[in-house]
């Protein structure tokens, strides 16, 4: 379920409701064995995404992924990490309260972006992701298709990226 | 039609009239002109008045080194510009104009005083005439000076306007789309680069715009234009931005580009913005920013009619206009001939032209032949005539070095060029050197330091045929060196007007050098005289003389006026012009406005407001809130009729009293997990943890390698091997980075990771004898009692059916607990406890409270009580140093002699000898108010407030060795009185903790 937050714009953009989102550190030694726990194969790659059922995985660091599920899934997620902490230790934290997510969706999604993030998103393949910054703000980035993109940022971060996206999403839907 | 437009001639739209006004007077334009082509198109010169002189000035050039027409422009509602170039200026229906700088109007301005008096106002007359006496200065002479200052009126009301920014990459930027900078894009697009293609003017073109004559690929030059800007943007591969600046070349290839949106329109669109700022990463980068014509330095050079001859090209063959009724043309470049030729072929008459050179190309004599034109050379001009507007001149032969009789000729418009200056801005901001051209007498690009390439006229060539090919060839270039495969294409032209000049620094002159008013900077109005007068006066360098006679330093930075400068100051010097240098360029290119660097900065944009989940609430409830680092948070709560002192008294009454409840969600939090977390945190911190037990916390202190504070917070262990560690507001992200820092630098080995949970929990804290009684019905899993969950115990449990993370702590001396939960669910539970407690007699409580209550205890807050040069034993901390363990972040330097010496500033209490009276923090304390003035000081308050609880002020304070003195009395001057205090203990209230189990 998404709520939309504005109507006639170039991009149209919602806010997603909160759901499962955790960080996991792990030696990079050690991936095998998240990655069996998951059940897929966790990329080791920065930016990369990998995803099976509700999981999915996207590396942002050699050490560190963010995995996303959905509620019927957390437990199971928790649980299994749970059980892998005394054989292989490694930090995974529920973070799915920490952040939103702003989808991006329309022809001119990168544009929009464009105004205030500046890495090159011709370089952000669809289906990868990217830690980056929006303004001044940290966010995460994921590139869903070249017209679809995802934006993590942080709670209390929201009201000012979501404020820069709706000027500028006014700004081009003007046309100048 | 006006006598000085031509039917159907250039590019702009004589079909489609706009009016406009300048100085109240109505005009009309045609869409596409500048103000200053309309304005010329009116037969009006007269734009301005100088900036030291008062003198009338005219519109020069025609393009972005306009140092003279700058305009005041205005659409109301906040919607003013001071000092806009009335040559980039384009016209719209109803656009409103002023001249500047004049009293009370343009053709008669009481600041021509300054004219008269100019033998007195010689350079450097600022720093010799307004040194004394010296207690006039800040009364008298700065005011004075401030008022004479500047051009122009800033704008009265706020900028209704909004700005933009937009970041691209691209292989290949080219600035500058003149013959070069298209060809280059050309070039560089048709190879498949990302290419961007910026150009200041409304139209891309450049000098193709001014030129009817020349054919390229046997086309007329406004036919390849055509059809080079139709494949240009057909290419999907290439961006095109008309009306964008280059402002400045920064370190990696990125280019800042200042584009104009909504000037050149009559009614913008609500929400297009007036500017955006481009910030451009490119794999390599083209400057294409050709050259920009030197004016000719003689007396009476800055008549209104004196104009570049460019410029008049331009305006002639570009919009259409005849720059006056009788031209003559003065020069030292071939250039201006072709001009005047043209001109003529307008049908303006032309008078002479003069050339200072005494043999040049016959082909230019037998060229004016045919055309009546008289042509003079190895001539100079000697003197103007005309007030408001150029009436005749002065021209002299010159043989043998001689100047001899004057011969007068009318004319009310003078055409000069002095050659011409290759554009070396965007290169000299990236720090690239300079050769000296000994031919060309001009600075050229030598060694770059970044990936860039110089094409056409920045690097010295001259005519369409060279800028096209050379463009070509570098726009080839740059694209490969990007990784394409580009092929430059072979761009032949006939009736290509190439050729050669001469620089001359100053005009030969029959009259004596004390009487000349040859004017070398225009905008700041500095003469040939003033720079002589520098050297003579011992500036020997050419940022010297700059700042001397202030030559180049207004907002045209010398475009026009630099290389006249320095060849005036080189003669003087006795120096060749690369020993006296060059001055340096710098950013902006052109003056920028603020809110193009603001870009969205602004209103609900300007900066980041973080706001906790249950700030909605504080804000629907009255709370007056205050910043604390991006955070705005609830500083206290109001109730009708209150104020501060009042709310905040009735806040402590009620936490001390009963129970209070308070947003603590801002605290920084930091998950440490892993088999090395005790470890990790035993050599961060300065406390022991090896003993803490799981669901157990402990007061931690953090330190720098210094020894001082940096931060401090509760720590609790959740298992063997997690911690959650809290840290201050502000020191949040600083601790993490600091802890991610030692961990990856470090101690590599440690099995330990970090995450920031700061966001992820809300954090509501109940303190009061009251607490435990409005919380114990709402939890389970947890039994709340003191032997199950004594002061400082955590646990997970859940809390009014919310999970949750408990502490049992307290920052207020009284029954404390923190309440953790997932942030969604702060606002629920905040509001389910608001109306659980009221039972209870709860209080919601501000930021004030909360520092009350803590300096009631004598509780730091690391920022406020310590200022970065405070050690735990300053601190009365010492307790918190683990004494056994081997080594923490710190430990070394509290061993320093410094750090242990008794004498350093310790943190105790102050009672005031008046208990009504509560003493500014940052008040200064000394120990003898009666020594003389300036007295030592010996510390400084740091915390004051008035204390409900006890019914008098407290205060903390730094005090050199201030554990030393309990009871002695100190002194705090103030402007008006001096307190008396005497020194305490820190803690002052409750010092036995007996209520932290109540």
């Amino acid at each position: 379920m998404t709520t939309p937050m504005t109507t006639a714009s170039a991009v149209s953009l919602s806010l997603l409701p909160e759901f499962p989102r955790y960080s996991l550190r792990i030696d990079p030694a050690d991936v095998s064995a998240a990655s069996e726990v998951l059940g897929l194969e966790l990329p080791t790659r920065p930016g990369q995404r990998a995803a099976t059922g509700s999981r999915l995985a996207l590396c942002l660091g050699p050490d560190e992924w963010v995995l996303y599920t959905d509620e019927a899934d957390a437990q199971a997620v928790e649980a299994a990490f749970a059980a892998l902490y005394p054989v292989t230790p490694h930090s995974l934290i529920a973070i799915s309260d920490r952040e939103r997510t702003i989808t991006l969706s329309g022809p001119q999604a990168a544009e929009l972006l464009s105004t205030s993030c500046p890495r090159d998103l011709t370089a952000i393949a669809p289906g990868t992701g990217t830690r980056t910054v929006f303004d001044t703000v940290q966010i995460v980035l994921l590139r869903d298709s070249e017209s679809d993109f995802r934006i993590e940022v942080g709670r209390s971060f929201l009201p000012h990226v979501w404020a820069l996206l709706e000027r500028a999403n006014r700004e081009l839907a003007a046309g100048l | 039609m006006s006598a000085f437009r031509i039917p159907g001639k250039g590019r702009v739209c004589h079909d489609k009239p706009v009016r406009f006004t300048f100085d109240g007077k109505q005009y009309q334009g045609l869409e596409a002109d500048t103000l200053a082509s309309a304005l010329l198109a009116n037969g009006v010169h007269l734009v301005g008045r100088s900036f030291k002189y008062h003198r009338p000035r005219g519109i020069v050039s025609a393009g972005s080194e306009e140092p003279n027409a700058l305009v005041g422009v205005s659409r109301g509602g906040g919607r003013e510009e001071p000092n806009t170039r009335a040559t980039l200026q384009e016209v719209y229906e109803g656009l409103t104009a002023i001249s500047q700088n004049r009293w009370p109007c343009l053709h008669f301005d009481a600041g021509a005083t300054a004219d008269v008096l100019h033998r007195f106002l010689p350079a450097g007359f600022y720093y010799k005439t307004f040194m004394w006496p010296k207690r006039f200065w800040d009364r008298l002479y700065e005011p004075l000076i401030r008022r004479a200052a500047g051009l122009g009126v800033p704008p009265s009301e706020p900028d209704a306007d909004h700005y933009a920014s937009r970041y691209a990459h691209c292989d290949v930027l080219v600035v500058g789309a003149g013959p070069a900078g298209t060809a280059a894009a050309l070039t560089a697009g048709r190879s498949g680069a990302q290419v961007i293609l910026a150009d200041e003017q409304a139209e891309i073109g450049g000098a193709l715009l001014a030129d009817d004559k020349v054919q390229i690929e046997d086309q007329t030059a406004a036919d390849w234009l055509s059809a080079a800007q139709a494949e240009l943007a057909a290419l999907p591969n290439v961006r095109l931005l008309a009306r964008t600046t280059a402002i400045g070349y920064y370190h990696q290839n990125m280019v800042g580009l200042a584009q104009r949106i909504t000037d050149h329109l009559a009614s913008p669109p609500a929400d297009a913005p007036r500017e955006r700022m481009w910030r451009v990463r490119a794999a390599q980068v083209v400057l294409a920013q050709g050259a920009i014509e030197r004016p000719l330095v003689f007396h009476g050079n800055d008549r209104p009619g004196v104009m570049l001859a460019g410029a008049a090209q331009i305006y002639l063959n570009r919009y259409g206009v005849k720059p006056g009724k009788t031209v003559v043309v003065v020069t030292s470049h071939d250039s201006a001939w072709h001009t005047a030729f043209d001109l003529a072929d307008a049908g303006t008459p032309i008078a002479a032209i003069i050339d200072t050179r005494p043999a040049i190309d016959p082909a230019l004599t037998e060229a004016a032949a045919p055309r009546g034109i008289e042509a003079l050379l190895s001539h100079t001009v000697t003197a103007t005539s005309g007030r408001l507007r150029l009436r005749s001149i002065h021209v002299n032969a010159v043989t043998d070095g001689k100047v001899g009789g004057a011969r007068l000729i009318l004319c009310d418009t003078l055409l000069m060029s002095g050659g011409w200056t290759p554009s070396l801005h965007l290169f000299s901001h990236t720090q690239g050197k300079l050769a000296w051209d000994e031919a060309s007498q001009s600075f050229l690009p030598d060694l770059k330091t970044e990936a860039c390439h110089i094409a056409g006229g920045g690097r010295g060539l001259w005519g369409i045929e060279n800028a096209l090919q050379d463009g070509a060839k570098v726009g080839a270039e740059a694209a490969m060196a990007a990784g394409f495969n580009a092929t430059a294409p072979a761009l032949t032209t006939q009736n290509d007007r190439s050729g050669a000049g001469i620089i001359i620094a100053e005009l030969p002159t029959d009259r004596g050098p004390q009487s000349t008013r040859s004017f070398v900077d225009l905008q700041n109005d500095v003469t040939s005289k003033d720079i002589r007068l520098a050297v003579h006066e011992g500036m020997h360098s050419i940022e010297h003389v700059k700042r001397y006679t202030t030559s180049g330093m207004a907002t045209d930075q010398g475009k026009l006026a630099n290389m006249n400068g320095l060849a005036i100051a080189a003669a003087a010097i006795g120096k060749p012009p690369p020993q006296v240098g060059l001055t340096t360029f710098r950013p902006p290119y052109t003056p920028t406005t603020f809110g193009t660097f603001a870009g969205y900065h602004q209103d609900d944009t300007f900066d980041i407001t973080r706001k906790t989940p249950i700030d909605p609430w504080a804000a629907d409830n009255g709370a007056v809130f205050e910043p604390v680092s991006l955070w705005r948070r609830a500083w206290y709560f109001p109730k009708p009729g209150e104020d501060m002192h009042a709310a905040v008294a009735r806040e402590c009454r009620a936490t001390r009293n009963a129970v209070g409840i308070f947003d603590a969600s801002t605290l920084g939090k930091i998950e440490v997990v892993g088999p090395d977390a005790v470890e990790f945190l035993n050599r961060l911190y300065t406390n022991p943890w090896t003993k803490l037990a799981p669901g157990r916390c402990r007061y931690g202190l953090l330190l720098g390698e210094d020894g001082y504070i940096l931060d401090d917070g509760v720590i609790g262990r959740l298992s063997e091997d997690r911690f959650h560690v809290t840290t201050t507001t502000g020191g949040a992200a600083r601790v993490l980075n600091m802890m991610e820092d030692y961990l990856q630098t470090e101690w590599p080995d440690l099995r330990v990771w970090l995450t920031s949970v700061t966001e992820q929990w809300a954090t509501i804290a109940l303190n009061g004898p009251n607490a435990r009684k409005l919380l114990e019905p709402l939890v389970e899993g947890q039994d709340l009692s003191d032997e199950a969950f004594p002061h400082m115990s955590l646990a997970d449990c859940t809390v009014a059916g919310f999970p949750a993370r408990l502490f049992r702590v307290s920052f207020t001396g009284e029954m404390g607990f923190e309440v953790n939960v997932p942030a969604r669910h702060g606002l629920a539970l905040w509001q389910r406890l608001l109306g659980e407690g009221e039972a209870h007699d709860i209080c919601p409580y501000g930021t004030e409270t909360m520092h009350v209550l803590r300096a009631e205890k004598g509780f730091i807050v690391v920022g406020q009580d310590t200022d970065g040069t405070v050690t735990p034993g300053d601190a009365n901390l010492g307790w918190a140093i683990g004494k056994r363990k081997p080594d923490f972040v710190g430990k070394r330097s509290l061993a320093r002699p410094d750090l242990v010496d008794p004498n350093r500033k310790q943190l105790v209490g102050l009672l005031t000898d008046d208990p009504k009276v509560v003493l500014e923090e940052g008040a200064q304390l000394v120990d003898d108010p009666n020594r003389p003035i300036p007295m030592q000081m010996i510390g400084h308050v740091t915390s004051s407030y008035w204390s409900e609880a006890l019914g008098r002020s407290i205060a903390l304070a730094l005090v050199e060795g201030g554990r030393m003195r309990m009871g002695e009395t100190l002194y705090l001057p103030m402007a008006s009185i001096t307190h008396t205090a005497k020194v305490s203990r820190t803690v002052f209230y409750d010092p036995d903790g007996q209520r932290l189990s109540m």
